[in-house]
């Protein structure tokens, strides 16, 4: 059997099919000039490759950098932290995509987001994923559930591990309507996960309570279905917010 | 898809839209030129991108387009060689960037257009054929024998690479 250089050519890119594929290293074996010939083309690709790796590491030009985010955009990377836009495989958890769904779908998220502009909002949608806003955001990067400011606008609950080695924490909007939810972390973003109407009538009482005890029963099904483990205890939540919340 | 999500992904994929578009112009400011165009032309069509499609094929074929176009206006213009940029690597070649580069972009330089773009999808960008192929809407086998030739004339042009013998 003779090869052709578009065989080879092909053998080289790992796109020779495996019946050709496997006469071909046979042939190979047998014939050092083949085998030097597929060499080379090998040797060529990485050459290649190479040569504009480089380009991969350079900085950005602001210019494209500006075109591809758009007008305003120093003003919106204030209010909604950056985030990784596609999910992740690991972040693809297609039944929480759908309760999800379910409950935001209902009266809960339409008040937030569409709420006058001047008030940064606490959710955004982003390539039909629900994320963490504003004070939201911030709070999930920032806020540690065993110092919290009584004022503080969001109320962090249990921090946890995910099974998949993922945080999620879970949370209490104290402002108007008082909704409670679940965010984990995708990326450099807070994925919300979970989002129910808080069942006590909360906020109005004003007073601290631990914020597992106002869960909704959705979330709080949520975080048995997620957790693996105990909830972090404050020296271990510590750590993680040092660490940026990475697994 | 929502054109919010789509700009973050853009961000994330600008560094590979440079690289593809470098093998492409040669020049870095016209290849960065090349992907203000394409960023700013897949933002004016957000809504033909499926949501289950692939972004950066999406963006690679709308960065092909424009490259298409800027060579048509090019030659109506009279070719222009950028003799005064290979000068100036030559130079920064001296202060230790990697000559074998500037010696393999300029080879990717003189490749004919359709051989080149092969190139850039397949051996820079690491497409399979089948997503090449796809994005140069050719058959597979037309592209698979353009990167045979592309490799033949890269081969002529560069020789063996220095210690890569044997």
């Amino acid at each position: 059997m003779t090869f052709s250089d578009e065989n080879l050519s092909a053998y080289a890119d790992g796109e020779l099919d495996e019946a050709t594929r496997a006469a071909l290293e046979a042939a190979m074996a047998a014939d050092p000039v083949l085998a030097r010939r597929v060499a080379r083309h090998r040797a060529l690709r990485a050459r290649v490759q190479d040569a504009f790796a480089p380009v991969l590491t350079e900085p950005v030009p602001e210019r494209l950098l500006a075109a591809a985010r758009g007008p305003g955009s120093a003003e919106r990377a204030d209010n909604v932290i950056a985030f990784q836009a596609r999910p992740r495989p690991r972040w693809s958890w297609p039944q929480w995509g759908a309760m999800a769904a379910c409950l935001i779908a209902g009266l809960l998220l339409g008040p937030l987001l569409l709420r006058p502009s001047a008030a940064p909002t606490p959710l955004a949608t982003s390539g039909g994923r629900v994320l963490a806003s504003g004070v939201l955001a911030r709070a999930l990067s920032q806020q540690l559930s065993s110092a919290q400011p009584v004022s503080a606008p969001v109320e962090i609950g249990v921090s946890f591990r995910a099974r998949d080695g993922g945080y999620c924490r879970t949370f209490v909007l104290r402002e108007t309507q008082s909704l409670a939810g679940l965010a984990c972390r995708a990326g450099t973003a807070w994925q919300v996960v979970t989002l129910a109407q808080s069942t006590t009538p909360g906020a109005a009482g004003g007073g601290y309570r631990q914020a597992a005890s106002a869960l909704p029963p959705a979330v709080a099904r949520t975080l048995d279905d997620l957790i693996a483990g105990e909830p972090l205890d404050a020296a271990s939540e510590a750590a993680a917010r040092e660490h940026g919340w990475n697994p | 898809m929502p054109v919010d999500g789509l700009r973050e992904e853009l961000v994330t994929l600008l560094p590979r839209l440079r690289r593809f578009a470098r093998a492409l112009a040669r020049d870095p400011h016209d290849a960065d030129d090349l992907v203000q165009t394409a960023v700013e032309r897949a933002l004016a069509h957000a809504g033909q991108l499926r949501a289950d499609a692939p972004l950066a094929g999406w963006m690679f074929g709308i960065l092909r387009h424009a490259w298409i176009d800027e060579q048509r206006a090019r030659g109506r213009r009279g070719r222009v060689l950028a003799a005064g940029v290979a000068a100036e690597e030559v130079a920064d070649a001296a202060h230790g960037a990697p000559l074998d580069s500037i010696a393999v972009q300029d080879a990717v330089a003189r490749l004919p257009e359709e051989q080149r773009l092969a190139v850039a999808l397949v051996l820079v960008e690491g497409l399979s054929y089948k997503e090449a192929a796809h994005i140069m809407a050719v058959p597979i086998g037309t592209l698979t024998s353009r990167l045979a030739r592309a490799r033949d004339a890269l081969q002529a042009m560069l020789g063996e690479p220095d210690g890569a013998g044997g």
